[in-house]
C-alpha cells in the first residue's frame, strides 16, 4: 500500500476539518472541534500533522472569540454550545500540550496559556456549578502546559499571580487544585520563591490535600518536597504542631498501596531529611524509607527506574544511611536488579549510582561488590550507548576501587587490569565532557597500585591523553586530568617518571601552576610534590628549563590566599629542601623573595595561620632547610634568622596541634645543635622515619579508613632505607566531590 | 505425616465464633457493584441497605457507556465517549490507545471491510508501531487477520473472540476507574484469593471441613 494515499487521505480529512473550524455556524464549529480531538488525542503522528496545517493557532482563535462571547449571567441555549466550543478547544490545546514538545510551542506561541487561564479560570466561573465543565477543562489543559519542560515560568513574586495559585489549590475541583500543584512543582526554583510560597501558607492546604484522593495526594507531595528541597531556612520554619501532623502523615503514606504514591512519600520525606539536621533522624524511619525504596526497585516501570535515583539521594555522603542499607543486603539487591539485564537506560544509570554512593565510603560494601563480581557488569556498561550510562560505570568503578582489596589485587585477578584499563582509557576521547570527567576520576584511583595497571594504562598511551586534557579549555577537565596524572606518578619508577615528564614539559608544568583557576593551581602544584618526591635526582625535574617550575612555585606562594595551595606549595618547597645544597639554596632564595608591599616572607604568615596543615608544611620545610647533616645549614639558619623565621618557630613551642608541636620540637633541637656543633645524629634517625604518605579523601582527611591505606604505602616505601631526609608525598585517592 | 484432623462439628463453633460485622460485607459489595459498573443495582443496595458507595454514582453511567460500546463492537463511539469524560486517559496511556485502534481493525475485519481496514491498519496503527517499538509485535499479529481468508479458522483467530473485546472493555474500564482515583479491581476477589491460599496452607497441617466450590461455599467434610 504506498503510504503516499494514506497521507494524502489523511490531509484531506485533516483539511476538511480545519476548513469547518473556519466556519460562521456555532455548531459547525463544535463539531469540527469534537472531530479534531478526537482524532489527535492519543495520536503523536496526527498531532504533527495537524499542527503542520496550523491547527493551534485557529483553534487558539477560536477559544478567544467564544470567551469573549460568554456571558455569565445568561444561562440559555446559545451560551451552552458557546461553553461547549470553550471545553472542546481547551481540550484540544491541552492534548496538543501533553507530552508533544513541539505542541506545547506551538500552544505557547499561540498565547493559549493565558487565553485558557483567563477564558476558562476567571473569578466568576468557578462559582456556577454550570461552568464546572469549562474550569475543570481549562484547569486540565494548564496542567499539561505546566508539565512540559517549556512551561512559562509562573511568577510566584507577583502579588495577583499568589493569590490566583492560592485560589487554584483551595478549589474543591481535583483537577483546579491539581494545577495549582503542579504550578508549584514544576514552577518553583529559588530558595526565595520557596520561602514566599511557604509564607503565604500553602502547606496547610497541601497537608489536607494528602487526606484526599489518589491524585490530590501525588500531586501535593510532589509540591511538598518541591517547596523544601535544598532550604534549610524553610525547613527550620516548619515547626509547630502542624509539622508533626503533615510528617506523621507522610509517614503513614509511604505504605501506600500505590508504588508511584510510596516513591513521592519517601522523596518527600527525603528532600525535608536532608534540609534539616533535626528530622526523621531515628533509626525505625531510617529503615523504613531503605527498605521501601529497595522494594520500589522491583516495579517494572518508571517507578522503579526513579526508585535508585531516590535511593541515592538518601544514602549519598552519609555513611550511617549506607551501613544500614549494608546490612539490609543493599548491595546484593541492587546487584540482583543489575543482573537482570537488558535494563532501561535510565534504570540502568540509577542503579549504578545507587551502588556508587554505596560504596563510597564503606569497605564493606566495597568488598561485597568485589567478591559478587560486579565489576564485570560495571565495565560492560563503560561501552553502553547512553552517556548517562558511562558517566554512572565510571563513578561505580571509582567508588569500588577505593578498596584495599581491589589496591592489593587479592579478589580480582589479572582479568581486572587489562579489561578495566582499556575501556577506560577510550573513554578519555569520549563526545561528552561529563563522561570524560567521570573516566578522568576513576582513572585517577586505578592507577593507584604497583601492578600491572599503571604500567597497562602508560602502555595504552594514557599520558599523552592526560596531558592533552591538561591543556583543555574546560577547567574541570583540566583539574581531573591534572589529579590523574598527580596519583599515575605517585611512588613511580624513575622511568615512568621521566616519561611523564617529557610529554608534560616543564612549560605546560609551570602555566599549570598559574592557571586561572585556584584548584587547578593545586593540583598542579601536588602533582610537581610527588614528581620531586623519590630519589635526589627527582629534584632536578623541578630545574629544568632554567627552574621555570621553582619560579612558578615561589611566585604562587607569595599571591596565593587559598589554604590547599599553601599548603602544596611549600611540601614542594620542602621536598626540594631535601635535596643537594644548590637545590636547598634555591628553597631558600624562593623563600627570601619577597611579594610586592609585603614587610615578610610569605613563610611567616604560613607559620601564623589557623590552618594547622599550613603550619605543619611550613616547619617541615624549615627542618629540611637547616638539616643538620647539609654543610650550609648554619649559613641558612642565619639567614632565617635575620628575616624573623626562626623566631616564629620558637614561640610555636606549644602548638595546639600535635603535629606542629613535634615538628617544633625537632626544629628547634635542630636549631640548638648549631649552637652545640654537635651533629646530632640521633636527630637525623628521628627526621628519616616519617615519610608522610598523605591521603587526599572525598571526605574526613582523618578517616580511620585512610589511616590503613596510609600505611599500607608507608611500609611499602620503607624498602628505600636510604632517605637522608624527610621527604612528603601526597596522592590524591579521590575526586572531591566540589569539582564535578 | 499424621495430620491434625477437625471435625465439622469443631470447625463450626470455631466459624461462629469469629464475628464480622454487616457494615463490612455491605462495603465489600457496594465496592463490587461499583467496580463492575452495575449502576442501577448499586442505587438500589444504596437505598435498601443504607450503604453509601466510595464513589459517585453518576460517573458509573459514563464507564459503564464507554464499556458497553466496547462489547458491542463500538470503538469509535467508545474512544468519543472516554475523551468526553476526560481526555487525559488516551493521551496518557499509549497502550490502551493502541489496543482500543487494534480492536478497531478488528472490527472492520469482522464486518468483512477489508479495504477500510487495509487503510485503517496504514493510516492508525501503523504509526502506533513507530512510535512505540513494544507494540510491533501485537500489530503484527492483528496485521496478520488480513492475510487470511477464512479469518475465524486462522492462527490469529482468538483476535475475533468476544474475549478479546471483552479484554480490551476491561482494560478501559480500569484506565478510567484509575484516572478517578478509584481502584480497579473490586476487593471480593482478593478476599476468596486469600481463602484459598489460607486453606492450601492449612492442607499441608490438618484435615478439616473445606468451601471447594466457591460459588456455593459450602462446608465440605475432611476425608478421614
Amino acid at each position: 500500500m504506498p503510504t503516499t494515499t494514506a497521507s494524502a487521505v489523511c490531509t484531506t480529512v485533516g483539511n476538511n476539518i480545519l476548513l469547518r473550524l473556519t466556519s460562521g455556524e456555532r455548531d459547525v464549529k463544535l463539531k469540527a472541534l469534537r472531530e479534531l480531538k478526537n482524532q489527535i488525542i492519543g495520536n503523536r503522528t496526527k498531532k504533527l500533522s495537524f499542527l503542520k496545517l496550523g491547527a493551534v493557532p485557529a483553534v487558539a482563535g477560536i477559544l478567544s472569540d467564544a470567551v469573549s462571547a460568554v456571558d455569565v449571567a445568561d444561562n440559555d441555549e446559545n451560551d451552552r454550545i458557546v461553553k461547549d466550543i470553550i471545553v472542546q478547544s481547551a481540550a484540544v490545546l491541552g492534548s496538543f500540550a501533553c507530552g508533544f514538545e513541539a505542541g506545547v510551542r506551538a500552544v505557547l506561541d499561540a498565547g493559549a496559556d493565558i487565553l485558557i487561564q483567563r477564558g476558562c479560570l476567571v473569578e466568576e466561573m468557578p462559582l456556577l456549578k454550570s461552568y464546572m465543565e469549562v474550569v475543570d477543562a481549562g484547569a486540565r489543559s494548564l496542567k499539561m502546559i505546566y508539565q512540559s519542560k517549556m512551561a512559562p515560568k509562573y511568577d510566584f513574586l507577583q502579588e495577583e499571580n499568589m493569590e490566583f495559585l492560592l485560589s487554584l489549590l483551595n478549589n474543591e475541583s481535583e483537577n483546579v487544585s491539581g494545577l495549582g500543584a503542579s504550578i508549584i512543582s514544576h514552577s518553583c526554583k529559588t530558595s526565595l520563591e520557596q520561602k514566599l510560597l511557604f509564607d503565604a501558607g500553602v502547606l496547610k492546604r497541601l497537608t489536607s490535600l494528602l487526606g484526599g484522593s489518589l491524585i490530590q495526594r501525588d500531586a501535593s507531595l510532589e509540591s511538598i518536597a518541591t517547596i523544601f528541597k535544598n532550604n534549610p531556612e524553610v525547613v527550620s520554619q516548619f515547626v509547630g504542631p502542624d509539622t508533626g501532623r503533615t510528617l506523621s502523615c507522610i509517614i503513614e503514606i509511604v505504605k501506600d498501596r500505590f508504588a508511584r504514591t510510596r516513591l513521592l512519600a519517601s522523596l518527600c520525606l527525603i528532600v525535608i531529611r536532608n534540609a534539616s539536621p533535626c528530622y526523621l533522624q531515628d533509626v525505625g524511619i531510617k529503615t523504613k524509607l531503605i527498605n521501601n525504596l529497595l522494594e520500589l526497585l522491583d516495579d517494572p516501570g518508571r517507578v522503579g527506574d526513579e526508585a535508585s535515583f531516590a535511593f541515592s539521594s538518601l544514602i549519598a555522603e552519609k555513611e550511617d544511611m549506607q551501613k544500614l542499607a549494608f546490612e539490609v543486603n543493599g548491595v546484593d539487591k541492587l546487584y540482583n536488579h543489575l543482573q537482570k539485564g537488558s535494563l532501561h537506560p535510565r534504570r540502568f544509570e540509577g542503579i549504578l549510582l545507587a551502588l556508587a554512593d554505596m560504596c563510597s565510603k564503606l569497605e564493606c560494601c566495597r568488598s561485597r561488590c568485589l567478591s559478587l563480581q560486579v565489576l564485570k557488569l560495571v565495565v560492560d556498561a563503560l561501552a553502553h550507548d547512553s552517556s548517562d550510562v558511562r558517566s554512572a560505570a565510571c563513578m561505580c568503578l571509582r567508588s569500588v576501587s577505593r578498596s584495599i582489596k581491589f589496591i592489593q589485587n587479592l579478589s580480582a585477578g589479572s582479568f581486572m587490569n587489562e579489561t578495566i584499563v582499556i575501556p577506560l582509557v577510550r573513554l578519555l576521547d569520549d563526545t561528552s565532557t561529563a563522561v570524560q570527567v567521570a573516566a578522568l576520576g576513576a582513572i585517577s584511583n586505578i592507577v593507584v597500585d604497583f601492578t600491572t595497571r599503571r604500567s597497562t594504562f602508560i602502555r595504552l598511551g594514557g599520558v599523552k591523553l592526560l596531558v592533552q586534557l591538561s591543556k583543555s579549555m574546560d577547567s574541570t577537565i583540566r583539574l581531573n586530568a591534572l589529579r590523574a596524572l598527580r596519583n599515575l606518578i605517585f611512588l613511580a619508577e624513575d622511568k615512568c617518571k621521566e616519561e611523564i615528564f617529557m610529554e608534560l614539559t616543564a612549560s605546560l608544568l609551570a602555566s599549570l601552576i598559574c592557571d586561572p583557576e585556584p584548584s587547578v593551581q593545586e593540583q598542579a602544584l601536588a602533582l610537581v610534590r610527588n614528581l620531586v618526591d623519590g630519589r635526589i635526582n627527582s629534584v632536578e625535574y623541578i630545574f629544568a628549563e632554567d627552574g621555570i617550575i621553582l619560579d612558578a612555585v615561589g611566585r604562587q606562594l607569595r599571591i596565593a590566599s587559598k589554604a590547599e595551595i599553601e599548603i602544596q606549595g611549600m611540601y614542594v618547597l620542602g621536598n626540594v629542601a631535601t635535596g643537594k645544597e644548590s637545590h636547598k639554596e634555591a628553597v631558600m632564595d624562593q623563600l627570601l623573595l619577597r611579594a610586592e608591599n609585603k614587610a615578610q616572607s610569605c613563610i611567616i604568615k604560613f607559620l601564623q595561620s589557623n590552618d594547622s596543615r599550613l603550619r605543619t608544611a611550613a616547619v617541615w620545610a624549615v627542618l629540611n632547610l637547616t638539616c643538620s647533616s647539609s654543610p650550609g645549614s648554619s649559613g641558612r639558619l642565619v639567614k632565617l634568622h635575620d628575616a624573623g623565621i626562626v623566631s616564629h618557630v620558637k614561640n610555636m613551642v606549644n602548638d595546639p596541634c600535635l603535629d606542629v608541636k613535634l615538628r617544633v620540637k625537632t626544629a628547634l633541637e635542630q636549631f640548638n645543635s648549631f649552637d652545640d656543633s654537635l651533629a646530632s645524629t640521633s636527630c637525623l634517625q628521628f627526621l628519616t622515619v616519617r615519610a608522610v604518605g598523605e591521603l587526599s579523601h572525598v571526605v574526613d582527611p582523618s578517616s580511620k579508613e585512610e589511616e590503613s591505606i596510609a600505611n599500607y604505602f608507608r611500609f611499602s616505601m620503607k624498602k628505600n632505607k636510604k632517605k637522608k631526609s624527610t621527604r612528603t608525598v601526597k596522592f590524591c585517592f579521590d575526586v572531591p566531590a566540589d569539582s564535578l | 505425616m499424621s495430620k491434625k484432623v477437625i471435625t465439622r462439628e469443631e470447625w463450626e463453633k470455631k466459624l461462629n465464633d469469629v464475628k464480622i460485622r454487616k457494615e463490612d460485607m455491605n462495603k465489600l459489595v457496594m465496592n463490587f457493584l461499583v467496580t463492575e459498573g452495575y449502576v442501577d443495582a448499586a442505587e438500589k443496595f444504596r437505598m435498601e441497605s443504607g450503604t453509601e458507595p466510595d464513589i459517585d454514582l453518576a460517573t458509573i453511567t459514563d464507564r459503564m457507556a464507554v464499556k458497553k460500546a466496547v462489547q458491542c463492537g463500538n470503538v469509535e463511539d467508545a474512544i468519543e465517549k472516554v475523551n468526553d469524560l476526560n481526555p487525559e486517559i488516551l493521551d496518557t496511556n499509549p497502550q490502551l490507545f493502541f489496543h482500543l485502534q487494534q480492536q478497531r481493525l478488528i472490527e472492520l475485519i469482522r464486518n468483512g471491510k477489508v479495504e477500510e481496514a487495509l487503510e485503517f491498519a496504514q493510516e492508525e496503527l501503523a504509526p502506533r508501531g513507530e512510535e512505540n517499538q513494544s507494540f510491533l509485535e501485537e500489530l503484527e499479529r492483528t496485521v496478520a487477520l488480513l492475510a487470511f481468508e477464512d479469518v475465524s479458522n486462522c492462527p490469529v483467530g482468538d483476535l475475533l473472540d468476544i474475549s478479546q473485546r471483552l479484554k480490551t472493555a476491561s482494560e478501559v474500564n480500569a484506565a478510567i476507574l484509575t484516572s478517578q482515583s478509584h481502584e480497579k479491581d473490586p476487593k471480593l476477589p482478593s478476599l476468596l484469593k486469600m481463602l484459598l491460599w489460607a486453606q492450601n496452607q492449612l492442607d499441608e497441617k490438618a484435615a478439616y471441613p473445606r468451601i471447594n466450590d466457591l460459588a456455593t461455599a459450602t462446608l465440605e467434610d475432611p476425608a478421614i
